[in-house]
């Protein structure tokens, strides 16, 4: 069966706006445990050693909180996220590694692969579970997202994530994708979808058709914003199509004291949220954009177009401002 | 006029951009230009430029006898411990432009205006170039500091077009944050600090930005915002694309933010890389900076 591989405590840290405790992610971790998901991701949106001015700011630390899932968990393996730029080996990847942690999943902009040589290589040579992840994967060609995996397998990673970041992509185009990698090469493929055009959980089940080993997906949906594919539709889904039993209840309960928790933060696919999945921009700028939107009297569709047209990647939050400030000299 | 002479180690990106702004520059005469390869493009480039191309490294220079006063080392960190030494061994100081931490980072229009930021008293001096965001940062760094009080936290964050980022770059993307943030350390006297680098591979490529943002207990924000323009345009002496993108500004009490960019000046790279422009500008700025400095104690008229 597919693994599955649960972000609902780092992507939805995003919804979170940072603002995880570790009490949740205790109490969260502790059903999760029994649900028979193969991996718990945990930390802030960006992943590790991301809390920032520019991204946001954390409201617990990196190992507090991964100490606490780490507590709880005996099945489930403990995951972690990290871009190299963010993150690095000496102040981040090793003190994870003496958390506890089992699986690694260094990503990079699609384009990017080379920057995660070092650590992807630092981590295979640590004997741990290292993953590459391509984020914003609608942002290149199919040839160049072959040559991406390809340097990330060289580097030692045992599997490639492709993650839609922007929420851009249509079932048909997450089966192209994994199916020209799948024929090109041999590596493990997964995929992490958003919902911001309404079809995440479509997206997911696509992906597991073609032959994904791995996907991605949070209770509630709980990730930057649209969200992430729901977690327990997912398995839902999946018990319709396969007559798989992986025992929904649990994953309800996940979805339960999720939706319990944070009623306000539950991502919604919003006018504003569609307009971002078709410029092609990431999610995780919603906030970002919303405030300027308000602050500068602008129209959120016009910024959301304006950073599409300037090829933004995640992590450029301070650039959405110069934007606005153009946008209004115009 | 004695010109100073010097050597470049190094024929790739930032090699070539500083021997095309070296050879331009009449302070200077380049001596030589220093590769491992007889057919590397860098050198063949500067046939008709420089007088003495080596292809067999700095082995091949030392042995042949040339004077120089001080040796740009554009290659890697690794490569550069085992240059300094040979070079300390020659009296020859050293801009050094890798991440190899040896030097003493150094910004040049901060001189004098920071503690410990200064011309160095020995003539055979090694200076780091830092990074290419902790030159952009420095400016903006200084200005937003000497107009605070009780800072808690700072934090540079800088997007380079991918186009502009080498393969040394990448590898050593960890180097880059260490050495940023002790930058940012020794010039705002903050001890939590970070840096992040983010690579964007638009078309046409981005200019280069680099953002500040800093936590602080009492600011004045006006003096701020006219000490930004005034080191800013200290900066464009030497970098002339260098320019405040956004003023510093408070969108939240105790926080004040910042952000430059760098348009590059082209010698021998596009203009979207800025970051490789303001490193070398930099470390020609240093150099000239410590020959004058030395000529003069010597009572050498330059």
């Amino acid at each position: 069966m597919t693994l599955l591989y649960d972000v609902t405590l780092r992507d939805g840290n995003h919804a979170l706006r940072h603002n995880l405790s570790s009490n949740f992610v205790s109490n969260y971790c502790e059903i999760a445990d029994k649900s028979g998901v193969w991996a718990v991701e945990v930390g802030h949106g960006n992943g590790l050693g991301a809390s920032s001015f520019l991204v946001g700011k954390s409201l617990e630390s990196d190992i507090e909180l991964l100490t606490s899932a780490r507590n709880k968990l005996q099945r489930t393996k403990l995951a972690v996220h990290a871009i190299p730029g963010f993150a690095t080996i000496k102040r981040d990847l090793i003190p994870a590694i003496d958390v506890g942690v089992d699986i690694f999943r260094i990503a990079t902009h699609v384009t990017e692969a080379s920057v995660a040589e070092k650590h992807i290589e630092f981590l295979a040579n640590s004997e741990k579970i290292v993953h590459g992840v391509l984020m914003m994967s609608h942002m290149i060609d199919m040839s160049g997202l072959i040559t991406q995996v390809k340097l990330m397998k060289k580097y030692g990673a045992s599997a490639v994530i492709l993650m839609d970041s922007a929420g851009n992509f249509i079932p048909r185009d997450v089966k192209e994708r994994v199916a020209a990698i799948k024929n090109e090469i041999e590596i493990e493929i997964g995929f992490h979808a958003h919902n911001n055009l309404g079809v995440a959980v479509s997206n997911a089940s696509a992906a597991i058709s073609e032959g994904a080993f791995l996907i991605d997906g949070a209770s509630m949906g709980l990730g930057a914003g649209a969200g992430n594919a729901q977690l327990e539709a997912i398995v839902a889904n999946e018990q319709k199509e396969k007559n798989t039993d992986r025992g929904i209840q649990t994953f309800l309960e996940m979805s339960r004291i999720v939706e319990n928790t944070f009623p306000g933060n539950l991502p919604r696919t919003t006018s504003s949220s569609i307009e971002s999945g078709l410029a092609g921009v990431f999610s995780g700028y919603a906030p970002q954009v919303r405030q300027l939107a308000e602050e500068l009297g602008l129209e959120v569709s016009v910024i959301w177009n304006e950073i599409g047209r300037r090829k933004l990647v995640a992590g450029q939050e301070t650039m959405i401002r110069e934007i606005a400030q153009d946008l209004m000299n115009l | 006029m004695t010109k100073i002479r010097v050597a470049i180690i190094g024929t790739g990106n930032i090699g070539r951009d500083l021997c095309a702004r070296l050879c331009l520059d009449d302070d200077f005469e380049v001596m030589a230009l220093v590769g491992r390869r007889p057919d590397s493009p860098g050198l063949i480039e500067f046939e008709d430029k420089v007088p003495n191309l080596f292809s067999g490294g700095i082995e091949e220079l030392l042995a042949s006898g040339i004077l120089v006063d001080g040796v740009f080392d554009a290659t890697s960190a690794a490569d550069h411990k085992l240059h300094w030494s040979l070079l300390q061994r020659n009296n020859i100081w050293a801009i050094d432009l890798t991440p190899s931490k040896i030097g003493k980072p150094f910004v040049p229009e901060l001189t004098g205006k920071i503690e410990g930021m200064a011309i160095q008293q020995k003539k055979l001096s090694n200076y780091s170039m830092v990074t290419c965001g902790g030159q952009s940062s420095a400016p903006l760094l200084y200005a937003m500091a000497s107009n605070s009080e009780g800072i808690t936290e700072v934090e540079v964050s800088s997007s380079i077009a991918s186009l502009s980022a080498g393969p040394a770059t990448r590898r050593n993307i960890d180097e880059y944050i260490q050495s940023t943030e002790n930058l940012i350390e020794i010039i705002t006297n903050c001890r939590t600090v970070k840096a992040i680098l983010v690579l964007n591979p638009a078309e046409p490529p981005i200019m280069m930005r680099t953002s500040v943002h800093m936590k602080v207990q009492k600011f004045n924000l006006e003096a701020m915002i006219n000490s930004t323009q005034e080191v800013a345009s200290q900066v464009q002496k030497y970098v002339p694309g260098y320019e405040i993108a956004v003023q510093p500004h408070s969108p939240t009490p105790g926080y004040v933010t910042a952000t430059a960019k760098v348009v590059g000046a082209g010698y021998a790279l596009p203009e979207y890389a800025g970051n490789l422009d303001i490193i070398n500008a930099a470390g020609v700025e240093t150099a000239r900076q410590h020959y004058k400095f030395h000529a003069k104690v010597n009572g050498v008229n330059l």
